[in-house]
């Protein structure tokens, strides 16, 4: 038996059989479905929550969230009855924004207008980079041209995306997400676009890195628990991170015949997922 | 040796005229043409005009061409869409929307996708994307990624088709050039197989690349969008590389 399995017993599931210390959390669709005036919590997440930090695990809650700022998302959770704090969120923008400062880039933002607010302050003169995110309304077809033309513009282009999400549910809508306005851009400018929210592997490493997790470990400590099969589960399963997928939020059952990813585990929900780490881990 | 030339396909927009403008010795190739006896059909790429708009610009600056000589991109669209009963929701432009009088758009079960701004926008293409998760056909009437307008280069359908095939996961059913069913078509009508007949276009790619891959002989122009060196970038160099079409009906006169 490898070193750190642990012997199988009735009801362990296999995503437990080795233990776990560090946790990522998706929010949208785990801790609540977005929507309408706020969202509304999904049943059992707030305990959940409470319970894995109670008993000392690290958390993090990773989120592609990009239409407000860490604290608004803390102050929207906050409302739900969630206690978190800016620094436990994992999410694009701020990411977008060093990488943006590192290589010294004046960015075309395509973003929602509450997101903004984590790009302050940084020179968008004569731009010379795209970041694309949830837009929505904004991704009017002038907005888009003006990303196309900075593109075809620039003899190096650099086109970065909060995330490559196909859709998401809003309310009782299925919505399209940041990835099919990538695509078309990719598409129309022949560029590749770089990914900085989930399921880029520099997120997942760069989660591992916040809660002190070697992400050169081949078994490494850590559970992603998602709703979406390919940008959480596939994405922390391609870092080595176990990938365990909720039936709430977007998931849907034919989910569960995904031609490529195959999730390390399933629940019902988070509070089922807590239950089980507290029980076996 | 050589198959004796009986039909000849002729792109319009940079091959015959730009816009309002007919590009020089034009009209004259063209009556030379059909004074040969070959069948001629003039092959399009429409994107926001109808035929009937196109048809009265050709008039208007001095050509002799008849409506039922003209296959664009859209009238092909109408044809499938007749063809399989479909009640399409139009991402089209007004004058586009012209080609597609008469066809039932209630309830829609299909999706048509051309060049319209107007419709590219977050809404519309929700609306879009949610008959096709539900397993409507998506036809895009051309995925050209992107054209010259007033103020410099702008987004064609092509972005916005890929962009709906990535959210739903369903493949679009091109229907204009270079599709090899657009040229068959247009051949079935003149009664001409592909070894004897010729396509005359500015587009390496659509026009001649389209062409010869069914065995079209291929006879680019330099003129309208060509530039230079495009006979390179193809897979298969053209048939013929001439100055303008009265270059190429020129040449083709010596093949007849």
């Amino acid at each position: 038996m490898a070193a750190g399995t642990i012997r199988e017993e009735d009801g362990r599931p296999t995503w437990l059989c080795r233990k776990i210390h560090g946790i990522l959390l998706d929010i949208s669709g785990v801790l609540y479905n977005s929507g309408g005036d706020g969202g509304s919590t999904i049943p059992g997440s707030v305990e959940a929550v409470e319970k894995l930090k109670a008993a000392g695990y690290k958390v993090r809650f990773c989120t592609n969230e990009d239409q407000c700022t860490r604290q608004g998302l803390v102050d929207k959770l906050g409302n739900l009855g969630f206690n978190l704090s800016a620094s436990e969120i994992l999410s694009p923008c701020p990411i977008g924004r060093k990488l943006i400062e590192e290589r010294k880039l004046r960015p075309y933002l395509l973003i929602h207008p509450s997101g903004l607010l984590e790009f302050n302050g940084l020179d968008c003169n004569e731009p010379n980079c795209v970041l694309i995110g949830g837009a929505e309304e904004l991704f009017t077809y002038e907005n888009m041209n003006g990303a196309f033309r900075v593109l075809l513009d620039s003899d190096d282009p650099v086109l970065m995306a909060t995330g490559y999400g196909r859709y998401y549910k809003s309310g009782s809508d299925l919505k399209l997400d940041i990835g099919p306005f990538t695509k078309a851009l990719e598409f129309a400018c022949d560029v590749k676009a770089e990914i900085i929210g989930k399921p880029a592997a520099s997120f997942f490493l760069g989660a591992l890195e916040d809660i002190n997790i070697s992400p050169e470990d081949v078994s490494i400590e850590a559970v992603m628990i998602g709703d979406d099969i390919v940008s959480d589960v596939g994405g922390a399963q391609a870092c080595n991170i176990r990938g365990v997928q909720v039936r709430t939020g977007k998931f849907r059952t034919q989910d569960e015949k995904h031609p490529t990813v195959k999730p390390d585990g399933y629940v019902d929900n988070l509070a089922a997922a807590v239950d089980l780490i507290l029980k076996y881990n | 040796m050589a198959a004796k030339i009986r039909g000849v396909l002729i792109d319009l927009s940079g091959t015959i005229h730009i816009e309002n403008t007919v590009i020089p010795g034009s009209i004259q190739a063209l009556k030379r043409l059909r004074q040969t006896g070959v069948a001629i059909r003039f092959v399009t790429n429409t994107t926001k005009e109808s035929k009937d708009t196109l048809l009265k610009r050709l008039t208007n600056i001095g050509f002799d061409i008849k409506a039922e000589e003209v296959f664009t991109s859209l009238t092909a669209a109408r044809r499938l869409v007749d063809h399989r009963q479909l009640r399409p929701l139009l991402l089209l432009g007004s004058d586009a929307q012209q080609d597609f009088k008469g066809v039932d758009v209630s309830s829609p079960n299909a999706v048509v996708v051309g060049l319209a701004p107007d419709c590219f926008d977050y809404e519309m293409l929700n609306k879009a994307f949610r008959l096709l998760l539900d397993g409507c056909p998506l036809i895009a009437i051309h995925k050209v990624r992107y054209y010259k307008r007033g103020d410099g280069l702008a987004l064609g359908p092509g972005p916005f088709v890929t962009a709906l095939e990535f959210a739903s996961d369903v493949k679009a059913e091109v229907v204009g050039k270079p599709q090899p069913s657009f040229f068959a078509h247009a051949l079935s009508e003149m009664g001409c197989d592909m070894q004897s007949t010729i396509m005359i276009g500015d587009d390496a790619r659509d026009d001649i690349g389209g062409a010869e891959a069914i065995g079209i002989k291929g006879f680019l122009v330099q003129t309208g969008k060509y530039r230079d060196g495009d006979e390179n970038r193809l897979e298969k160099p053209p048939f013929a590389v001439c100055r303008d079409f009265a270059a190429a009906v020129e040449q083709i006169c010596t093949m007849l």
